[in-house]
């Protein structure tokens, strides 16, 4: 390869390619995310198609705000395509107080919450790498109500 | 946009490997959660999530809000993005009345008013999709394909760098789906459906936008503007419940905003 043709190759073409990696690697995450999800499209959940997403280090946690309307009922699920990750994703209340339901869960690459809100608030959902062989883990959001 | 049909083959596989023989999860009972970085992407909840909401607390006659008429067409691209959010809105309302004609209509009047900014081609299968459906009366799918439809409107205006366009279509269809929720707990007051109008974050959100768009200051973001400071009050009372009073005048807020969105002034 000639040395302008090297130029060119690093400037366009690996920024293209390093985008598509990451672009696909969030879209991954989204696809475990619904698949999570499905279950409860069965049981009347609508999902929404607008998510949340991003990378996170093991140990590392983010908080997502959401407004959420008393008299619906919601599911939020999260995945990653990082086969031994480990992740979790919480509800929690303005003050700071747990709220969800006990049959929410985690495990492995999937997490999900359940919450019956009490009232029409912002309420924070919390999600975390809890462990990660990857330098940095792609994960997402997804949520449904009925 | 999201589809089930979307979901990898790992992410089938890893999940019947789980065969949902899931553990419950272990978390703190309080935390501070000022200390939590916060994810920066909000997504504003769609019309349908309130009106189930309200299904929930009585019967709502749906087909006295059902609205499809044409309207203007705008050359302002920030005054067609409001319009497309707020006739959005209307689609989620047919929905609600199960009216298919209106249904169809609405669908039309989208893909044009996509079309009249440049995301026309997002859209169309979308278009195509509610028609569809609203024949066959699937009512379920006409209300994901109007998600579909939003989202694929706002993902084709993030992609041409119109971030900023793409949150005046979530606020259009915010304040038409704010307008209707008064409309309805107005017509027959509870403490619970005025509960519905406490948003003060979202508000708090959509002020932000608004003055981070000083490029798109047209009269009615203007007017939106200064609605928005008005209706803060009222809905965020505190440790009080809202007021019959405050719904009247958030209905009397909107409905003008509705107005000055969907008429030519």
């Amino acid at each position: 390869m000639n040395p302008r043709r090297q130029v060119i190759f690093v400037l366009v073409v690996v920024p293209l390619i390093l985008g598509a990696v990451a672009t696909a690697s969030v879209d991954d995450a989204q696809s475990f995310a619904l698949q999570a999800a499905e279950p409860y499209v069965r049981e009347g959940f609508q999902v929404r198609e607008d998510y949340w997403g991003g990378d996170l280090a093991a140990g590392e946690k983010k908080a997502v705000r959401q407004q959420l309307f008393k008299g619906n009922e919601y599911w939020f699920w999260m995945g990653t395509e990082v086969r031994h990750a480990r992740i979790s994703v919480h509800i929690y209340d303005k003050e700071g107080k747990l709220i969800e339901q006990p049959d929410s869960w985690q495990k492995g690459a999937f997490a999900a919450a359940h919450v019956i809100p009490t009232s029409t608030d912002s309420y924070f959902i919390i999600v975390s790498i809890e462990e990660s062989p990857e330098e940095r883990t792609h994960w997402a959001l997804v949520y449904g109500f009925r | 946009m999201i589809s089930v049909l979307k979901i990898n083959k790992w992410a089938g596989f890893a999940l019947a490997v789980i065969g949902f023989s899931v553990q419950a999860a272990q978390a703190p009972q309080h935390i501070d959660v000022k200390q939590y970085k916060k994810v920066e992407g909000v997504v504003v909840p769609l019309p349908n999530e309130v009106f189930g909401a309200l299904n929930k607390l009585g019967p709502v006659n749906w087909k006295e809000y059902v609205r499809t008429e044409k309207g203007a067409n705008f050359s302002e691209r920030p005054r067609t993005a409001l319009l497309l959010g707020n006739v959005i809105a209307d689609g989620f309302i047919a929905v609600q009345a199960q009216d298919a004609p209106a249904v169809k209509d609405i669908g039309q009047r989208v893909l044009s008013l996509a079309k009249g900014i440049g995301v026309g081609a997002s859209i169309t299968p979308h278009a195509k999709a509610i028609t569809e459906a609203a024949d066959k009366r699937k009512w379920e799918s006409v209300r994901q394909e109007l998600d579909r439809t939003q989202s694929s409107v706002q993902g084709a205006m993030n992609e041409l760098q119109d971030q900023k366009l793409s949150q005046l279509v979530s606020l259009g269809g915010w304040l038409r789906g704010t307008q209707i929720l008064t409309a309805v707990v107005s017509k027959r007051f509870t403490q619970e459906g005025a509960e519905l109008l406490h948003q003060p974050d979202l508000l708090r959100y959509f002020g932000d936008r608004l003055t981070a768009m000083p490029e798109y200051s047209v009269p009615v973001v203007e007017s939106i503007k200064r609605a928005l400071v008005e209706v803060r009050p009222l809905i965020d009372s505190g440790s009080k419940p809202i007021s019959p009073e405050a719904v009247k005048k958030v209905n009397e807020i909107t409905t003008r905003l509705d107005g000055e969105i969907v008429t030519r002034q």
